[in-house]
């Protein structure tokens, strides 16, 4: 520990408590995790370990394994670790290997390991799919994970679970590390990582710095719109905050958002060559540009989305902005957290309500942050698809023993509850393609010879290395200016929907399509300023169970008259919650509340379980399918994160035992399956299954063409297993994506377990109550249709031919 | 849904066929078959069962019609057959079964290496193209100044959207005195990308073929009867 000391005072940094304690467990030949907020040092405290064991022996590598989730932050931290390693004389002894090395390079790598290697959870998938990987990554001795909160909750981190147990089953002594921010769950969260029965070590590093709260609050909330999303009302405000700091990010929660709100900023501001934009669509060489931009101080402020959420030597700006609410408590921590890392300081993050109900989410949030703790992320558990990809590299690697493998696998968190007959099945599937295809000699994909499991095929080896992964790429296109230059990638749906000479706003410029071809948008500037914004799927996180039951407390202080000290936002939102309370009542965790109203629309009910926008949605199916039980009925259904809307056309009139009959916990899985088109939501949901499970290959870019005859979509697939092989078991699996995942039955289920408990406020409203309103403004219709596709076709015609002979005005 | 092209009236079918009553003739385009296999036998496991049904649809098509010449727009398979190939003999049987009728087959891009099966299956091939009262009936023709005449090679379809549902569709499309036809084979895809001003869109719709409203409304192509029917 003598040659990190000296490595600390050479820096002129003190070594802390946690990082002295995890060097020493390392050397203990513990296995753990070590929790510390962005920034404070706890790269270094998972390095300890490693760099000494580097530094005291050579050896042929690789010796020690880093793990990083995306790879832009891969060389950053490869030069990270680096640096204590040369200080003391062993020059080149980091490697790194992403998607992005060059085949050229990772030879090279294969010929002369270095002793520590960086890479991704893909990559390191990748190199378990070579021959001889099992004597490359034989002399393996640590292996520590990056930012493993960002990976736990995903497929990538089952994908790495699975990697992980091939590791620890090639050698037996391997230690295993993770880093994390703060999660509700870490104990859980590090469990995933380890062998069943060891008991990983938690090292806490330096406490999240307090975050210092700010809203950017409206002067009068009762001119304070109650609903919308955008907020962009606030524009001048946020531009002069931006004004009065020398750089800000300014965080929005989706993609559409940043767009609207870069645009905004840089025609209204003094400034506008200093601002720059910054989403996951975009171009790599764009993001890195704002990056450098703003470490450089050429920029004043960037508008982004959760892609900078992450990124280690991401220099802090002066401030941070949020627009709309964060929707939990976790996100607004690691987002304030890029602001000026002062020692000691606080993190401060400015607060952007786009909308008067997010006021009394932000008293929520400030109220959590004051209690403490965060959201839990729990791994995904029986990823079947998952399991095919990785025993299809096994395969194509050194090969597999099954009887072995089964023992293998069920050592992850992920499928400790894997059984026999599911694990024979995707044995089956990836040996003959399942039991509907044991007729078919000309499937062969993993063959079984002398016992062992392996891929004879190379060009399928190739061909199934090309599409490791969990990330679906697909249904993305590349958006190309026709002179040139790449602006990123817009969700093919969104595109295939515009004609040539349509205009859109992307990346922050305002693009004309000239054309589609060969998967690419070719694009030119417009000059005019109005056009239409691109949404992107699953921008939007659902508001956490943690600032829901927040706004249930807040409610039920002002309904007795308590007023929390130091909440600004909750004064604020007083007025609001008075009018609540007058037109109808405020929810509260005791008291379920259900409107009625009438209007031009029709009879509506709100009922406000506060769930989280998902949950709503299969909540609302839900009841709206038991009501229609009782007499026939159509809905159509709004749902926000507070609640959710039942429209009919006929007044339905319900007393509190029907309610309790439609909120009734029982029968939940089998009523929410019939209420929900579940079958056209599994099979979108199947996109990323048909991937992952090599249902559907993707072929490096530029090379398309030469695999197109292998190419389908996952939506035909889907039509044919349905078809001729219902008993798949990925058809079931899209079915329970879409309750856990889609609709989080678990939050359904624990709504209505609590609704059985509460008391029943039906109240009916003369007009509109606050939080009847967004509804009400938002109305999105769901899908409710349990009509088969021929009546479905039948009914949109009619609709559509009906609205073609409305005379035009 | 009855369409008039160039004078010959046809019968444009929810089975994704179109019927030349004068001729006692039926059209089909882009069948696709042994595409399953070929997913197969690179890895992708594709379950069995697509072939039987494709052939059988298409059986059933044919006696729904009382067709007595079977024509294939091209496409008729996605891969070369082979002797070895159970997609191949399996083919080969079920034309064995209906001797009685004539097929002929126009070549599509997928179909390098069908001639000699042509002749062992007793298909005629008809090359590139067939002419047949004034109507050119072919694989592919040129997107803006399509002929009068049929082809396939596009998989035309059409996404709705109303009432709240969506959905996407196999269509055929219509400009002028020219139908494209959709993919027979039902492990194909659909194209959604033909300029919806300049083709008019006939939904197959379960029990029938229904015109999309709004599209085709371009002047160059007014559907006569739909004008003078009001």
């Amino acid at each position: 520990m003598k040659a990190l000391e000296s490595y600390f005072a050479h820096r002129g940094w003190p070594v802390l408590d946690f990082q002295r304690e995890a060097w020493k467990a390392w050397e203990d030949g513990e296995s753990g995790l070590i929790h510390a907020p962005t920034g404070s040092g706890k790269t270094l405290a998972a390095w300890g370990g490693p760099s000494l064991a580097l530094l005291e022996g050579a050896g042929p590598g690789p010796r020690m394994l880093w793990l990083t989730p995306l790879r832009a932050l891969a060389a950053d931290t490869a030069r990270a670790l680096d640096r204590p390693l040369r200080f003391h004389g062993l020059e080149d002894a980091v490697g790194l290997r992403t998607g992005d090395t060059s085949a050229y390079r990772k030879k090279k790598l294969m010929e002369r390991p270095p002793p520590a290697l960086v890479t991704t959870p893909e990559s390191l998938s990748v190199m378990l799919s070579y021959a001889d990987a099992g004597q490359r990554l034989s002399r393996l001795e640590g292996v520590v994970v990056d930012e493993w909160h960002e990976l736990v909750a995903s497929k990538r981190g089952v994908l790495l679970q699975l990697s992980l147990a091939r590791l620890r089953a090639l050698n037996p002594g391997l230690r295993v590390w993770g880093l994390s921010a703060t999660l509700g769950n870490l104990d859980e969260a590090a469990r995933a990582l380890m062998a069943p029965g060891v008991r990983p070590r938690i090292i806490a590093g330096r406490a999240e710095r307090p975050v210092a709260l700010e809203s950017l609050l409206p002067d009068e909330v009762s001119r304070f719109p109650w609903a919308g999303r955008v907020g962009i009302r606030q524009l001048q405000r946020v531009v002069e905050a931006i004004d009065g700091a020398g750089s800000s990010l300014l965080f929005t929660n989706t993609r559409s958002q940043a767009e609207i709100w870069f645009n905004a900023i840089s025609s209204v501001c003094p400034w506008p060559d200093r601002v720059a934009l910054h989403h996951g669509s975009i171009d790599r060489e764009l993001r890195d540009a704002a990056e450098r931009g703003l470490a450089e101080g050429r920029l004043k402020c960037v508008v982004a989305t959760s892609s900078l959420d992450l990124g280690v030597d991401f220099s802090p700006v002066d401030q941070v902005l949020q627009v709309g609410s964060p929707k939990g408590i976790a996100r607004l921590i690691q987002r304030a957290g890029r602001s000026g890392h002062r020692p000691g300081g606080r993190a401060r993050i400015i607060c952007v309500p786009t909308h008067a109900l997010e006021i009394v989410e932000l008293a929520a949030v400030r109220e959590r942050l004051r209690q403490g703790g965060t959201e839990a992320r729990r791994s995904i558990r029986l990823a079947l698809d998952v399991l095919a990809q990785h025993l299809v590299t096994i395969a194509t690697g050194g090969g597999f023993r099954a009887r072995a493998m089964f023992e293998e696998v069920r050592e992850t968190d992920a499928f400790r509850e894997l059984d026999a007959a599911a694990w024979q099945w995707v044995l089956d599937f990836v040996m003959r393609g399942g039991p509907a295809l044991h007729a078919y000699p000309d499937f062969r994909r993993v063959v079984e010879e002398d016992g062992v499991c392996r891929v004879p095929d190379r060009r399928t080896a190739v061909r199934h290395r090309m599409n490791i992964g969990t990330i679906t790429a697909d249904g993305a296109m590349q958006v190309k200016f026709q002179r040139g230059g790449s602006l990123g990638s817009i969700e093919e749906r969104f595109l295939t929907r515009l004609r040539p000479g349509d205009r859109f706003v992307f990346a922050g410029r305002i693009l004309e399509l000239v054309r589609i071809r060969d998967m690419t948008a070719w694009v030119r500037s417009a000059r005019v300023r109005k056009a239409t914004v691109p949404t992107w799927q699953g921008g939007r996180l659902p508001l956490s169970t943690l600032l829901a039951d927040g706004m249930l407390a807040l409610f039920q202080a002002h309904a007795e008259g308590r007023r929390p000290t130091d909440n600004p936002e909750f004064h604020a939102a007083e007025g609001l919650l008075e009018l609540q309370r007058r037109w109808s009542a405020l929810p509260t965790p005791h008291d379920l509340l259900v409107e009625s109203a009438r209007s031009r629309d029709g009879h509506h009910w709100f009922v406000f379980p506060f769930a989280g926008r998902l949950a709503h949605e299969g909540l609302a199916a839900l009841v709206a399918w038991r009501l229609a039980q009782r007499r026939p009925v159509t809905f159509s259904i709004t749902v926000n994160d507070y609640g959710f809307e039942l429209l009919s056309a006929d007044a339905v009139p319900l007393d509190e035992r029907a309610w309790r009959d439609a909120l009734s916990p029982d029968r939940l899985h089998d009523d929410i399956l019939a209420s929900m088109n579940a079958a056209s939501m599994a099979r979108h949901r199947f996109r990323d299954i048909a991937r992952i499970a090599g249902l559907v290959q993707q072929g490096p870019p530029g090379r398309g063409k030469s695999l197109r005859h292998l190419q389908s979509s996952s939506g035909l697939i889907f039509d044919v297993l349905i078809d001729h092989d219902p008993g798949n078991r990925l058809l079931e699996q899209a079915r329970r994506e879409v309750l856990e995942a889609q609709l989080e039955i678990r939050r359904i289920d624990a709504a209505l377990r609590r609704a059985a408990r509460q008391r029943l406020a039906i109240h009916a409203t003369e007009r509109f109550s606050p939080l009847a309103f967004p509804l009400w403004a938002d109305r999105l219709r769901a899908r409710l249709s349990s009509e088969d596709w021929q009546a479905r076709v039948e009914r949109m015609l009619g609709t559509l031919e009906r609205a073609a002979r409305r005379p035009a005005t | 849904m009855n369409v008039e092209l160039a004078g010959n009236r046809l019968q444009l079918r929810p089975d994704r066929t179109a019927w030349w009553p004068r001729r006692r003739m039926l059209l089909v385009a882009d069948l696709h078959l042994g595409k399953d296999q070929v997913f197969r036998s690179a890895g992708v496991a594709i379950p069995g069962g697509v072939l039987d049904a494709e052939l059988r649809a298409l059986a059933d098509a044919v006696d729904a019609s009382g067709a007595e010449r079977l024509v294939v727009l091209g496409d008729l398979v996605h891969a070369a057959p082979g002797e070895e190939r159970a997609w191949t003999r399996r083919l080969g049987e079920w034309r064995r079964a209906r001797s009685e009728l004539g097929i002929g087959v126009v070549l599509g891009n997928h179909d390098r290496g069908l001639a000699p099966w042509l002749a062992e299956w007793r298909m005629e091939n008809l090359g590139a193209v067939l002419e047949l009262d004034g109507l050119r009936l072919c694989h592919d023709v040129d997107l803006d100044r399509p002929p009068p005449g049929l082809s396939g090679h596009v998989h035309p379809a059409v996404r709705l959207q109303a009432a709240g549902d969506a959905l996407r569709v196999p269509a055929f499309a219509r400009r002028g005195d020219h139908v494209i036809l959709p993919s027979f084979g039902r492990f194909t895809g659909g194209f959604q990308g033909l300029d919806p001003r300049e083709w008019q869109m006939l939904a197959v719709a379960g029990r029938g073929v229904r015109a999309v409203p709004g599209s085709g409304t371009s002047a160059s192509n007014r559907d006569p009867d739909q004008d003078a029917g009001g």
